[in-house]
């Protein structure tokens, strides 16, 4: 059990979080940090090269 | 017979190559890699670990603003008391333009807050001599007496302290009410109201709506929800407790609440609610929206997508 809560307190997340203003917005740094990475995902799903693309070709 | 080609409806006849495509591959990758990174960032880190709010830590965290909300439900004037339905027929409730959605919708979840949140609870504690012939004298005099007792009290609550375990108020001609709205705070000190306010439909105590209502009508948990930018005006829909990120995928639904004429409307509940509905309805039908449903054809991202084989055409 303290092993496990040892390991979970790694970086600990419960404590007061930090937010962006700006005008009527306001967003967690963490939320922005997740959005963030959801786009720089689709982004990369968009540009990356399929996998195999290269043994298809050489199929052809 | 030949048709016209639509060129956002129909599709012309492939007739190049096809190349064999294992989805049960890709699927397993994705569900490995998925479970990897859960068990990975849970145990780097955690989850969220607020306790629970409960009246008991209400009530002695903030004893006077228990009290003077306990004396809201015994007044009427609490925000449960005036809500209207699912609860109780006070007001209208949430409306849709002309549409009373609320009152149609009727009273399924009744609250009568002066007995359930006052009388019934005070009414289970054992062996209070006192505190029985005051429920009796309540019980026993006509409702323009209880209202001038709880007006009197009323009036007086606004000098309420919280001094050697007791709340005061320098009320007359209160009758009953003074030992209730005392009572009653010694009881919701104890943890004892907790579980009476739950334990009040059977054996299994799985509805959690009377306390829960108690506590709104409280500024004990606004304030606690504030500090965690969780209330309707700070996006807190899509906020989680602590540094965790939260519901982003509610950004929209909460972005509504942050802006006129949302912002001020009393009905902003079942309005927001309205435009999402509306938004999704809108999403259903994008492939019969004129103009709407040529976006993807004409941004052309499907290229980028399956450039490799536009490169070859």
């Amino acid at each position: 059990m303290s092993w496990f809560n040892s390991v979970g307190a790694l970086i600990n997340l419960d404590h007061p979080g930090h937010f962006l203003h700006w005008h009527f917005i306001q967003v967690s740094v963490a939320n922005a940090l997740v959005m963030t990475l959801m786009v720089a995902t689709f982004v990369v799903a968009l540009l990356a090269p399929f996998p195999g693309r290269r043994s298809r070709k050489e199929n052809r | 017979m030949s048709k016209s080609f639509r060129p956002d409806v129909d599709a012309p006849e492939w007739r190049g190559g096809y190349t064999p495509y294992d989805i049960i591959k890709e699927g397993t990758i994705a569900l490995v890699v998925v479970a990897v990174l859960t068990v990975a960032l849970a145990l780097i880190f955690s989850s969220p670990d607020e306790h629970a709010v409960t009246i008991k830590t209400w009530s002695n965290a903030t004893p006077v603003d228990f009290a003077q909300t306990a004396l809201s439900e015994l007044n009427g004037t609490s925000g449960t008391a005036q809500y209207g339905a699912p609860y109780n027929t006070a007001s209208d409730g949430q409306k849709l333009g002309p549409l009373s959605l609320a009152k149609w919708v009727g009273v399924h979840q009744p609250v009568n807050t002066i007995q359930d949140f006052v009388i019934d609870p005070l009414t289970a504690l054992p062996d209070q001599s006192a505190l029985t012939q005051a429920l009796d004298a309540w019980r026993g005099a006509t409702a323009s007496t209880r209202s001038g007792w709880v007006d009197n009290y009323t009036k007086a609550a606004t000098q309420m302290t919280y001094a050697h375990g007791q709340i005061v108020v320098p009320a007359t001609n209160a009758g009953p009410v003074p030992l209730f709205i005392n009572d009653l705070t010694m009881m919701a000190r104890s943890g004892a109201l907790d579980q009476a306010l739950v334990t009040q439909h059977g054996f299994y105590t799985t509805n959690y709506t009377k306390p829960l209502l108690f506590l709104s009508d409280g500024s004990y948990l606004a304030s606690l929800a504030q500090k965690d930018h969780l209330l309707g005006t700070q996006w807190g829909m899509m906020n989680e407790t602590g540094s965790y990120p939260g519901q982003a995928w509610l950004w929209l639904y909460t972005f509504w609440y942050q802006v006129t004429p949302f912002s001020t409307s009393a009905n902003a509940d079942v309005q927001v609610w309205g435009v999402m509905m509306l938004l999704s309805v809108v999403l259903l039908f994008v492939p019969f929206i004129p103009g709407l449903r040529s976006i993807p054809r004409k941004t052309r991202v499907y290229r980028l997508i399956w450039r490799e084989h536009y490169q070859n055409l």
